[in-house]
């Protein structure tokens, strides 16, 4: 990878009420990756992406496209776009008066993109932003955020408590207006299974720690699920699988950096969903660590 | 930055146009159809203390208006039209007192906060965008409503006085100053620095307050109480007392006035050269400053 960094954390802690929300953060994202946070609740997603965007107080070191976020906020948001909750958008205003906002605001907006996106959406200008609905409202913020020629966008959740049409419209709009080759994407979502076709790398993240990170291409080669035959169950569990769970009945194995061609003898093989691997990951954690 | 302060402005005043365009206009529209109710003989306002009525105009009226010299002629004209403004004056101070508790308050209720600190614009440019708006646009929002009612006032008035045979059209069209209105504009600017210290004390009970009125209340309330208890004083409140009311008539201005009037532009620059108007300014510094500190540390959302 020759690409730029843009984004670069070394030991980031953040402390909350006594415990640690990130615990000794290090992450490194260049220009151009898709990276997903993947992890549960209390994971320290939001958290990371707040120390992003400025707008809360760490330890550590960070900097983003080279400006430390906290201390030159305005600045760096000049470059970085985000969308960190939903329905944070202001209800009293229409939508024609958010657009005229944005473009008095922010240098990096273009207005015609954004009616041109709009255009595309069922979102009048002139409709009150109290009146639209949910799924319409996050359409709308990311119509705005897809008009800025940011270098960085930050989805913290983007999708949550939206129906599944527009999850998927969601995502067909971002990957069909901002997955350009320079723009870099920092991604976090509870429904990794719609999002991982699009991530480039992954950070599995868990009680403020970073359990596992890599390039979706290396998770690929490097893990790789088995549903053996049942008469090869026993040969299998030799390769020493990193985890084993029941699908359908039908037994199913996680193997780490095992030859697929040997694997592919026993059964079916294919790489791991995200999901699936994040699960794994994370009970073999747990099990490592009660051992 | 000048366009993007100009938008924000812009923003403030879409988002409070009840407080800043409807209510002022409502105010105005009903006055002016008050004031030509009483000139035209439809209607009068008696009370104890104030008496607005064409039976005012009896012999004995008009023969001093007519023997009135020029100077108290532009006098009398002044404190009336003065006196005929204060309502908007009074429902744009409160539409101000009510905008400065709620507009940083707001933001967090419906968490659009988040939105604008999303967005690149510091926060010490989101609140100096609303300090100019108190400060220095309000004040000139509210000329269009008072050169209204003023010429209402004077076109219904002249109709009155030559109809009945008052005094001459000249007597109240001579006596009616236009750079007067500029004189208003400079005296609420002044107002507003004057009351700076109370509007930015309610933006930052708005900024940090769960309840922005208590917020905005109690703090004042046990600092008068405990000032009056350990130092038998009442600074705090003589304070508060003294922004709430005309900068002109407070205890501190070197000069004294008696009757109700516009004050001189040259009062503008006593003002400026008093102690307690920079007390005030400072004051108002150093609670914008807790504003800004406090509004970059409400990070409003939740910890994943």
């Amino acid at each position: 990878m020759s690409s730029e960094v843009v984004i670069n954390a070394s030991n980031i802690r953040k402390l909350y009420d006594g415990s640690y929300a990130l615990d000794g953060i290090d992450l490194e994202v260049r220009q151009g990756q898709i990276t997903g946070l993947i992890g549960p609740n209390g994971a320290g997603k939001s958290t990371f992406l707040q120390c992003v965007l400025g707008l809360i107080r760490t330890e550590g070191n960070l900097e983003v496209l080279g400006l430390d976020p906290r201390k030159e906020r305005h600045k760096l948001l000049k470059e970085v776009c985000s969308i960190t909750d939903v329905a944070v958008l202001p209800k009293w205003m229409t939508v024609n008066q958010l657009l005229q906002y944005m473009n008095g605001v922010h240098p990096g907006f273009n207005l015609e993109k954004c009616i041109s996106i709009l255009s595309r959406t069922n979102i009048k200008q002139t409709s009150k932003i109290k009146v639209l609905s949910r799924g319409m409202v996050v359409q709308l913020h990311l119509s705005i955020v897809m008009a800025i020629d940011a270098k960085i966008l930050v989805l913290d959740e983007p999708t949550l408590g939206l129906d599944l049409v527009y999850r998927k419209d969601f995502y067909s709009q971002l990957i069909e207006d901002y997955y350009e080759g320079d723009k870099t994407i920092l991604i976090s979502t509870h429904q990794v299974e719609e999002i991982e076709g699009v991530l480039s790398d992954a950070v599995f993240m868990n009680q403020g720690r970073i359990v596992m990170k890599d390039s979706i291409e290396s998770i690929n080669k490097r893990f790789l699920e088995l549903r053996p035959h049942q008469s090869n169950l026993d040969q299998a569990r030799s390769l020493n699988p990193i985890h084993e769970r029941m699908e359908l009945g039908r037994e199913v194995m996680l193997f780490e950096d095992v030859d697929s061609q040997k694997l592919s003898e026993l059964g079916d093989v294919r790489p791991p969903f995200i999901a699936d691997l994040f699960m794994a990951i994370m009970e073999s954690s747990q099990k490592g660590g009660q051992e | 930055m000048i366009t993007v302060l100009r938008t924000m402005i812009f923003r403030e005043i879409q988002e409070h146009k009840v407080a800043f365009i409807y209510a002022p206009f409502f105010v105005s529209i009903v006055l002016c159809i008050v004031i030509a109710s009483v000139y035209l003989g439809g209607t009068s306002i008696q009370t104890e203390q104030f008496n607005f009525s064409t039976d005012f105009f009896d012999d004995e009226a008009r023969q001093a208006m007519q023997q009135v010299s020029s100077i108290s002629r532009i006098d009398i004209v002044r404190a009336g039209l003065l006196v005929l403004g204060f309502p908007i004056l009074l429902t744009i101070g409160f539409g101000l007192l009510a905008y400065s508790l709620s507009t940083f308050a707001d933001e967090r209720k419906d968490r659009s906060l988040i939105f604008w600190r999303s967005l690149p614009v510091s926060d010490l440019t989101t609140v100096l965008s609303k300090v100019l708006l108190v400060v220095l646009v309000v004040p000139l929002m509210v000329i269009p409503h008072i050169i209204l009612l003023q010429l209402v006032a004077m076109i219904s008035a002249s109709i009155f006085f030559t109809s009945n045979d008052i005094v001459s059209f000249d007597w109240l069209w001579g006596s009616y100053i236009l750079t007067d209105w500029f004189r208003i504009v400079f005296s609420l600017w002044a107002q507003a620095l004057w009351s700076l210290p109370l509007f930015v004390w309610l933006m930052l009970a708005g900024t940090y307050a769960t309840r922005p009125i208590a917020g905005a209340i109690i703090p004042p309330v046990v600092l008068i109480v405990l000032e009056r208890i350990i130092f038998k004083t009442n600074t705090v409140l003589e304070f508060i007392e003294n922004r709430v009311g005309f900068w002109s008539r407070a205890d501190s201005f070197p000069k004294e006035y008696n009757e109700i009037r516009v004050v001189d532009i040259s009062d503008i620059f006593l003002l400026f050269s008093s102690q307690a108007f920079w007390i005030g300014i400072f004051a108002s510094m150093v609670l914008i400053a807790c504003i800004v500190y406090v509004r970059s540390s409400n990070s409003d959302q939740t910890i994943d």
